[in-house]
């Protein structure tokens, strides 16, 4: 099991696909581990990317702080993370938490880094999530990790997926359990009590940036993406489809293919953020659609726009 | 070396010497921290805090009373080196670097409850298909339950603002009950043929059934095809 040191703890990390390449460094959200992202190393593999994954510190086979975890620690791993993969160029993507852990990162190193995916991630923390985080630490507190994933099931998965998997959940469950300790988890979770938002230093981030979000994310919803898309320049926002929070579970096919389409655009200059919104296809390898003009976004019911604000849709 | 108890005897229990010897290591450590407990809890309560400890300690021996009557208990000639070694390991320690005797061991005592509480994980030594109802199976879920609960009592005492001047000195005791109670877990563990180290690669029930799923296999393999498909239109 390879394994690198930050400090004086040891992270567990896999590295698949041809050395030298563009490479992908994948960060888990809460709860999650190295193993979830297996179907996206294959993927991304097979179409010539390097993939790096690894448990978060506190999470998984890493190390776990027992009181304290600073997010700037979570930061100096992903930065040795990506002197170990070399000098090529580097997307870095994350899920929920690990969003958070992405954008810091591309903040404070984005020189280093080729393009940023923040996946149903926040710059900041809004009235509802906080009180959403502050129920899922009592759900932790309470009722150890298992409560806290029956929370985040429904949370984060749509009925498509868990209506057929609906007899298999406590099983479904058990890896995450097995490698999540309460009190780390806790520490992970506590690391938001201080949480400064980022939303004025996302301007920093000058790398292309694909910002992923769930058409039904009530967790981390369309305002907490939107606040990306209009602060980081070169962004694009890409709703998925039928997606909640957790669409990088339930949908890995589709979302494998989009970081890669994202990459081989950022590495062929095709890139062009500009702020834009699109619509993912609902299957891998289908047409990525502009948002429909004059509509707005932010709303579940079509919405017309105000006239100044049409210039927002590509 | 298997990562769970067991294999499971006839009925789905978990072998006796092996509840025995898991029952006796937590019974010593629950002890302790029980006899720990007695001996700090203040004539009259007075202060939350003087609650919680109350608490915990009532706790402790809830936990002591279900491990002596959910256990299938056989004899084990090994028993009395052990508790004997793991009694001295328990032994209080004042916590370095804080100069006040009573702050230091006090500090200690939660250092040690957090590992005991959040480091041992008797629930996750279950196999999966032990019997949901069996006694043992049953204690060692309750203990772990419980166990996430009773660490807040220590967690809110060592992460308190009394202690934000000496925040490093805490995290040292605290990291070095967990090493301890961790390691001597796993060599206890071990001497009934259960290896932890590597459970995370154990395949469980729900990973098999993923990787028979015909669908699944299928909707992983779409991007790898497409790909494939892309890179041959190319050449």
């Amino acid at each position: 099991m390879p394994s690198l040191t930050h400090g004086l703890s040891r992270i567990r990390y896999e590295l698949a696909g041809p050395a030298g390449a563009p490479a992908f460094i994948l960060i888990n959200g809460l709860t999650q581990y190295v193993e979830i992202w297996h179907p996206y190393r294959e993927a991304l593999a097979a179409r010539g990317f390097r993939v790096a994954i690894f448990d978060l510190l506190g999470q998984g086979v890493s190390e776990k702080p027992t009181l304290f975890i600073n997010q700037d620690d979570q930061v100096g791993v992903v930065r040795d993370l990506v002197a170990e993969l070399g000098g090529g160029p580097v997307f870095i993507g994350g899920i929920s938490f690990g969003g958070v852990i992405a954008l810091r990162y591309a903040i404070a190193h984005g020189d280093t880094i080729a393009g940023l995916i923040p996946i149903s991630a926040f710059a900041e923390v809004s009235p509802q999530l906080y009180l959403l985080g502050k129920a899922m630490m009592t759900g932790l507190v309470l009722g150890g990790t298992s409560y806290l994933m029956d929370l985040l099931f429904p949370m984060n998965l749509s009925n498509a997926w868990i209506g057929p998997h609906m007899s298999a959940l406590e099983m479904a469950k058990r890896r995450g359990w097995l490698l999540n300790d309460v009190f780390a988890l806790q520490n992970l979770m506590e690391s938001f009590l201080d949480f400064e938002p980022l939303t004025p230093q996302l301007s920093s981030i000058r790398v292309p940036t694909m910002i992923l979000n769930g058409e039904y994310d009530f967790l981390t919803p369309r305002p907490l993406q939107e606040s990306m898309r209009v602060h980081i320049p070169d962004s694009a926002l890409v709703i998925i489809p039928n997606a909640y929070h957790a669409f990088t579970l339930e949908k890995p096919a589709l979302t494998a293919d989009l970081l890669a389409r994202f990459a081989e655009d950022v590495l062929a200059g095709r890139w062009h953020g500009k702020q834009t919104i699109w619509v993912a296809p609902e299957q891998p390898g289908g047409e990525i659609t502009p948002f429909p003009p004059g509509f707005d976004h932010m709303r579940a019911i079509p919405t017309k726009l105000p006239a100044h604000k049409e210039t927002t849709t590509p | 070396m298997t990562p769970f108890l067991g294999p499971l005897e006839e009925g789905g229990h978990i072998p006796a010497h092996q509840q025995t010897r898991v029952a006796a290591f937590l019974m010593s450590a629950h002890g302790a921290q029980a006899r720990a407990l007695a001996m700090s809890l203040p004539g009259g309560v007075h202060d939350g805090w003087q609650l919680e400890m109350h608490v915990q300690y009532c706790r402790e021996m809830e936990i002591l009373s279900l491990l002596a009557r959910a256990t299938s208990w056989t004899a084990d000639p090994m028993l009395p080196l052990l508790a004997w070694s793991w009694e001295a390991a328990w032994l209080p320690r004042p916590a370095e670097g804080i100069a006040e005797m009573r702050e230091a061991m006090l500090v200690d005592m939660a250092a040690f409850g957090h590992a005991l509480h959040g480091a041992l994980r008797p629930a996750a030594l279950l196999p999966e298909d032990a019997r949901e109802i069996d006694p043992f199976a049953m204690a060692m879920r309750r203990l772990e339950l419980e166990s996430g609960r009773l660490m807040q009592g220590q967690t809110l005492f060592l992460k308190g603002a009394r202690f934000h001047g000496a925040r490093a000195a805490v995290n040292a005791a605290v990291e070095r009950r967990h090493v301890q109670v961790r390691e001597l877990w796993d060599v206890m563990l071990r001497s009934i043929e259960v290896d932890i180290t590597n459970r995370h690669l154990a395949e469980t029930a729900f990973q098999i059934a993923l990787r028979n799923n015909a669908l699944y296999q299928a909707s992983l393999q779409g991007a790898a095809g497409k790909a494939e498909q892309k890179g041959a239109a190319k050449n």
